[in-house]
């Protein structure tokens, strides 16, 4: 049975195994979503566009699958991170908090250094996808460096 | 800020895991605790403090180290 506690197991250990099996589905699901919307955009892309080249005008779906696709980013990207905050604990949410600030941060001041680059002709113009991967890997380098300090 | 977590778990016979699904919260956060790497809130210091059936002061010594 599932459900009975493992032998020689106090209720701390039973619960904390709860947890864990709580975090490793809620990775899961989060992958199985990622891997949802990267398998409707490469079976459904019809035009020549791709994010990292920034030619968007070229990006081409059709509209049911357009807002399914949006639909599914707004449960990935709000709902399960939201959902996830409710459920960590303090030292966790402390750590999240320094990935969040470092992902802000990374946009706040990478943005304009870029355009600022860009204006004194060194490098591409900013793009909005290169914007968020500036979001998103400061927000990944700056959780990673929480993750070490603790 | 140190602390006698580590003492008083290990009086208890209890292992992180065991401490840590006693307080709800993760095996992670009380290894950061014990190591001194994590300052418990004031909300998990006094369930830590009830938990043991001492006071937050008999728990957590304050070394000054404060910002």
């Amino acid at each position: 049975m599932i459900l009975r506690r493992p032998e020689g197991l106090g209720p701390g250990e039973v619960r904390s195994r709860q947890r864990a099996r709580r975090q490793l589905a809620y990775l899961i699901t989060a992958g199985a979503v990622g891997g949802v919307i990267g398998l409707i955009t490469g079976a459904f892309d019809e035009g020549d566009g791709n994010l990292f080249a920034g030619n968007w005008a070229a990006l081409a779906l059709d509209p049911a699958v357009a807002i399914l696709v949006a639909v599914l980013l707004a449960f990935g990207f709000v709902a399960l991170p939201l959902y996830g905050f409710r459920t960590i604990d303090e030292l966790k949410r402390a750590q999240s908090l320094i990935g969040f600030t470092g992902g802000a941060l990374a946009v706040l001041a990478g943005f304009p250094i870029w355009a600022v680059l860009h204006a004194g002709g060194l490098g591409a113009a900013p793009h909005p996808f290169g914007v968020w991967l500036l979001a998103f890997v400061g927000m990944g380098l700056s959780y990673l460096y929480a993750l070490w300090r603790h | 800020m140190k602390n006698r977590l580590k003492v008083l778990r290990a009086e208890r016979d209890w292992s992180q895991a065991e401490l840590a699904g006693r307080l709800d919260v993760s095996r992670q956060a009380v290894n950061a605790i014990e190591t001194g790497k994590h300052d418990p809130s004031l909300p998990l210091a006094f369930r830590i403090a009830r938990l043991f059936g001492l006071r937050i002061e008999d728990i957590f010594i304050d070394d000054g180290d404060t910002p």
